[in-house]
């Protein structure tokens, strides 16, 4: 227990000394404020006003121009960041658990458990993602539930895979031996001892997870099954299908993908080096050199 | 130093694919064509059994293979009806029931296997065989409804089919004769005055027996018909072509037509025989991007604007833009027969009894932005179902509540008894689920929030927006009507109380007095008559707004100069055999660029 | 080893059994009525209950399911809802457009995927590394939409160095083939080059390597000789699995430029709630990410007896 505390508050400490990443942080953490702020009232958008002509171009009143129904760009894409970020949350609080537990259980009391839990996760990844996810939203119907549900219900293979593994290979070590010895039962191991040395390890896939809920979310739209009726930025940039090469509006367009890109090269750098800071092997070289 | 090598040797691999990758694609340009036409398709094309036909691509491709007893007129409008597989125009009792058609002589079906290398002549017996084809419950047609309950016999044999093992067609039939084998001699049970229309429509398509029977469930890739051209290749998803048949008999381009179709060069092949290209191309394009760049690019001979090409496309004075002018390219507008309408549930307990709360809806709808915003201009509010180029159309006629007006929307609801949308419950706008579709119901939310009424919007498939609206389960949606044939009959229909779900009409609107107008309505022949009974019809829908009106559409079609004889059908498009291609100036004009 | 062949095999049917299960309840217990846009528009309620009967939608589930699974071992999908054409022959006329975008555009992707993190790993922690990762991420921020959008306008329109859309048998084929596969290879490579860097550098951490250098050993000898070798098993397990997916092609990318692949179908058959033509195409898929699974297993058991004993 303790080894790995002192583990991890030395990878944090790399982790503050690197500039990118915790400019990747500030970037992920002024996301979640916007979404918070919007999710609570506080910052109220209109995203429904109309405050111009249908389709003006980007200038100083609306830096983003505006949609067809004249009604603020810039706006709609801040109020993408709500969407967006809920859209990785809850996926990400819908794929985790399910991946914890289920991987947690399959490697740690092996066996029958562990046969089932792998059928499970192997149909469910024998199964072309895309389909099976376009399929369940097809079949749920439409709107921002249905994205997290089949979004949820689709992504937590990885994470149940990674955990299992760890726990395959945690089970056999002399700590946990010495626990069962001492009369711990097996949730007690579970959670208390094993699980802490995962955690990197599943808050790095689930970072990866919610950036891909955050890329889904566009596919979806795309194919008609996304959110309704709210600005999101998979809208944005399908609906730029027909107004990018047709009327040459590239506001929309160039707005939800700035603003997606930069939250997703955030999470993917800071997880990057996340990765790095907590592999031993890694942070040693550093040291070395 | 090694490391630089292998850097560089990276490098240059990398721009030495991307040389090779560009060269391949440069080889591809500049090829003449010949005697071609190439025309763009949205969907896949279901098949080319005509029972099957039913949406308007399917029927396109049928229709170049197989033909039907009657026709439009290529140039004549109002649409008039001439004869194709028949001799002449049928002659028709005194009572309305007995139409006698007499056949075109020496008619011959495409070479086939199916024919075991013997030339097989089309005769009477060919029509009454594909009649009950529709009829037979077998086959899962989905024309049924032109025949349903209007030939004498019919219904029975469709009953019989439905109990028997396998279909017995040597059963006769009463209303389908065939005295000789030029003759057909169809027998109603009560007047129609749309029969005539119906053998235009790719369901009473002739088919030869030999070929259902040859190939079986497969019929439906491998169309033998009397037409103009052969399939020849089909790769799904991606294209059709079609090559002339050798054999087609001598038919000719009409001579016949208007001052202005003679101005236009309409009639520059009058009398020449038919059809003038080789083989016709057509290409999938499911998204309208690679459509409409393909077309800028030439190598398609015409398309439709989409929505957002429009201003790139089209001056604000409907006029077409100079580049496009430039390219040789040419504008046709043309009224679409049809109707767009946002429709109640009239079987919903608030919406269906009170009509103070309807027209407020009504008044609540900016027709006039959304002509703006969601057609570009391109279509003329509705009135009443009836569009324009129908008898019935008066376009003096106002509907009251065909009007933006907020004020009087408010002053509505306050009749209905909601003032200011008190107490009223939110309802649900059910949509579907395209980009278009999408910003419209916001545009709903949005307006109809401005006044009071609360909306929430449920997006679904398009199959499951069916599902819902033919099983009543909704509350307000919108839908499109585009006519079937040229009579206001077809557009009255769609409020006529026993048509209600799974019927056609969605609304579920019934009014006795409206009801016994339509009942009339379909045995009267003559026009004026007709104008009468639907001014009355008209007037009973303006006030109970079972719909709130939307639009008639305008059709923008764009081709480009070298394709000769293009006429506008909006019934029964895809007349390619009129078409006729200026070879040697489209290599030049393509050439030049 | 024919025992450990035939062990592998007979553990993959649960898997397919548990795809068929899912397939099933999405489908027909979940999943919305089709008649309603089959029957077309002027049909009644008769005509709607004759045509459920024809299709079996009236009958109690367990049959349903039943009638599912035999259709599955025969590999006679049926018809389609919506073109009523023969779902193995659709399925059979779409792989071959389908693959001839995929299976090239995979191949020249995770080469170059390769190349790139190889030098990647030799310039680790310089400013070709960072500008690399950097890059790699920038190039899977952009949604693929984005990239086919731009690239059919700029590239294949106004450049004219690519034809917009369409597809042609053969090597006919190849120049409608380029830029949907260049887009193909641009969205893949972001993510390969990381995942083949982050293998590379494992493998470049490890106790043998640092041994080698003490040894003596060049740079380039160590890289090529010792760590690429390495890094190829978890590289190539990485694409084996990857491949059994290339038969689904690429949705957008089909749509877009008009590859009469099983993408595009997949996509029309959703649109269209074309149930069967989406069953079957998923359940192809799982099979051959199944038989794909099994082939890596016998050939790691091939190359290492003692994974038979496990």
């Amino acid at each position: 227990m303790r080894k790995s505390k002192s583990l991890t508050q030395k990878a944090l400490t790399e982790l503050g000394r690197d500039k990118l990443a915790m400019i990747s942080f500030a970037i992920i953490a002024a996301y979640i404020l916007i979404a918070l702020l919007i999710q609570t009232n506080l910052l109220n958008l209109p995203i429904h006003d109309t405050v111009g002509e249908s389709y003006e171009k980007p200038s100083w009143a609306h830096i983003l121009g505006t949609d067809i129904f004249g009604r603020d760009v810039f706006i709609r894409v801040i109020y993408g960041v709500k969407i967006s970020m809920s859209i990785g949350f809850i996926t990400t609080l819908i794929a985790v658990p399910i991946g914890i537990v289920l991987g947690a259980l399959a490697g740690f009391f092996g066996g029958r458990i562990d046969d089932f839990i792998v059928w499970i996760y192997s149909t469910f990844s024998s199964i072309p993602y895309l389909l099976l996810l376009l399929a369940l939203a097809l079949v749920l119907g439409k709107g921002i539930f249905s994205v997290y549900i089949a979004l949820g219900v689709t992504s937590w293979v990885g994470i149940c895979r990674v955990v299992r593994g760890e726990f395959i290979k945690y089970r056999e070590r002399d700590y946990v031996t010495a626990a069962h010895a001492l009369g711990a039962g097996p949730l007690r191991i579970i959670f208390r001892h094993i699980l802490p040395n995962v955690l990197p390890l599943i808050f790095i896939n689930a970072s990866l997870l919610f950036v891909s809920a955050i890329k889904a979310e566009v596919i979806l739209s795309y194919i008609g099954v996304g959110v309704q009726g709210k600005p999101s930025w998979g809208n944005m940039i399908s609906d730029a299908k027909l107004e990018l090469v047709g009327r040459g509006v590239y506001w929309q367009f160039l707005g939800a993908t700035c603003a997606m890109f930069i939250i997703v090269l955030a999470f993917n750098i800071f997880s990057d080096a996340l990765r790095d800071s907590f592999d031993p092997r890694i942070s040693n070289k550093t040291k070395e050199r | 130093m090694n490391s630089g090598i292998l850097r560089y040797s990276t490098y240059s691999i990398i721009i030495g694919l991307i040389i090779a990758i560009l060269s391949i694609g440069c080889s591809q340009r500049g090829k003449s064509l010949g005697n071609v036409y190439r025309y763009p398709m949205v969907t896949r094309v279901k098949g080319f059994d005509p029972a099957l036909g039913d949406d308007i691509y399917s029927h396109i491709s049928i229709k170049q293979v197989y033909e039907t007893l009657l026709q439009y007129h290529h140039l004549k409008r109002p649409y008039e009806l001439v004869p194709l597989l028949a001799e002449s125009m049928p002659t028709i009792s005194e009572d309305g029931l007995t139409y006698t058609f007499t056949l075109k002589k020496g008619v011959y079906f495409q070479d086939d296997p199916c024919f075991k290398g013997e030339k097989r002549e089309f005769v009477a017996e060919d029509l009454i065989y594909s009649i009950k084809r529709v009829a037979d419950i077998k086959t899962k047609s989905t024309g049924w409804w032109i025949f349903d309950g209007r030939i004498r016999g019919l219904d029975e044999f469709r009953k019989e089919s439905q109990e028997s093992e396998t279909t017995d067609y040597t059963r006769t039939v009463e209303g389908l004769q065939a005295p000789d084998k030029y003759t057909f001699v169809l027998t109603l049970t009560q007047p129609c005055s749309q029969m005539l229309y119906f053998f235009t429509m790719s369901y009473t398509s002739v088919v030869p027996k030999e070929a259902v029977d040859h190939y079986g469930e497969e019929f439906l890739n491998h169309p033998v018909g009397t037409g103009p051209y052969k399939l020849s290749e089909w790769r799904k998803g991606l294209r059709l072509v079609f090559t002339k048949n050798p054999e087609y008999r001598k038919e000719h381009y009409p001579s016949e037509g208007s001052e202005e179709d003679k101005e236009a060069g309409l009639l520059d092949d009058a009398g020449k025989e038919l059809p003038f290209i080789d083989t016709l191309i057509f290409n999938v394009y499911v998204e309208s991007q690679p459509q409409w760049l393909n077309f800028m690019q030439g190598n398609i001979e015409v398309t439709g604007i989409p929505k957002d090409n429009y201003n790139q496309a089209i001056n604000p004075d409907k006029s077409l833009k100079n580049e496009l002018a430039d390219k040789e390219i040419n504008l046709n507008i043309n009224p679409s027969l049809d109707v767009t309408y946002t429709f109640f549930n009239m079987e919903d307990k608030t919406l269906g009894s009170n009509v103070h709360l309807r027209r407020a809806f009504c008044y609540a709808w900016d027709i006039d932005k959304n002509i703006k915003l969601m057609f570009n201009d391109r279509a003329i509010p509705a009135h009443s179902p009836v569009p324009p180029g129908l008898v019935g159309y008066d376009p003096d006629f106002v509907n009251p509540y065909q009007k933006f007006d907020p004020a009087l929307a408010k002053k509505e609801l306050e009749k209905a008894g909601f003032p200011g949308g008190k107490r009223l419950p939110t309802f649900e706008y059910l949509s579907n689920d395209n980009t278009t579709a999408r910003q419209w119901s916001e545009k709903f939310v949005k307006e109809m929030g401005d006044v009071g009424i609360k909306i929430t919007v449920t997006s679904v498939t398009w199959p499951e927006f069916l599902n819902r609206i033919k099983n009543k389960k909704f509350q307000i949606a919108g839908m499109a009507w585009s006519a079937d044939y040229p009579d206001p009959e077809n557009f009255m229909q769609l409020l006529y109380g026993p048509n209600e779900a799974p019927g056609t009409n969605n609304a579920n609107y019934k009014n006795a007095t409206y009801d016994k107008l339509y009942e009339e309505l379909l045995k009267t022949t003559d026009d004026e008559q007709k104008s009468l009974i639907i001014k009355k019809m008209k007037d009973i829908f303006a006030e109970d707004c079972p719909w709130i009106p939307g639009v008639h559409r305008l059709a923008f079609g764009l081709s480009y100069s070298w394709v000769k004889n293009r006429k506008y059908n909006d019934i029964s498009p895809g007349n390619f055999k009129y078409l006729r291609i200026d070879i040697d100036k489209r290599n030049e004009l393509l050439k030049g660029k | 080893m024919l025992s450990y062949i035939i062990r592998r095999i007979i553990q993959a049917i649960p898997t397919l059994f548990g795809v068929t299960l899912v397939t099933f309840i999405v489908f027909n217990v979940v999943g919305g009525d089709p008649v309603y846009q089959m029957v077309g528009k002027g049909a009644g309620q008769k005509e709607i209950d004759a045509l459920r009967r024809e299709l079996g939608l009236d009958r109690p589930l367990y049959q349903q399911y039943f009638f599912y699974l035999k259709q599955i071992t025969t590999f006679d999908f049926g018809r389609s809802y919506a073109t009523k054409q023969k779902i193995s022959q659709m399925i059979k006329e779409g792989m071959g457009p389908s693959l001839s975008l995929a299976v090239p555009a995979f191949f020249f992707g995770s080469i170059l995927g390769i190349i790139i993190s190889l030098l990647v790993a030799l310039y680790r922690g310089k400013l070709f590394d960072r500008l690399t990762v950097v890059l790699s991420v920038a190039g899977m921020s952009v949604s693929v939409l984005a990239y086919i959008i731009a690239g059919q306008y700029y590239l294949a329109y106004m450049s004219g160095l690519f034809p917009i859309s369409g597809w042609e048998p053969g090597l006919r084929g190849v120049p409608f083939l380029v830029l949907p596969g260049l887009i193909w290879v641009i969205v893949s490579l972001g993510s390969d080059v990381r995942f083949f860097r982050t293998v590379m550098l494992d493998e470049i951490n490890q106790d043998y390597v640092r041994t080698a250098y003490a040894k003596g050993l060049g740079k380039y000898r160590v890289l090529f000789r010792h760590v690429l070798k390495n890094a190829m098993i978890p590289i190539i397990t990485r694409l084996v699995i990857a491949i059994p997916f290339l038969y689904t092609g690429s949705l957008l990318l089909e749509n877009f430029f008009s590859i009469p692949g099983l993408g595009s179908m997949s996509i029309n058959a959703i649109n269209s709630s074309d149930f069967p033509v989406i069953k079957a195409i998923t359940f192809i898929g799982a099979l051959l990410y199944v038989g794909g699974n099994i082939v890596t297993d016998i050939c790691y058991a091939l190359a290492d007896p003692r994974v038979r004993l496990k």
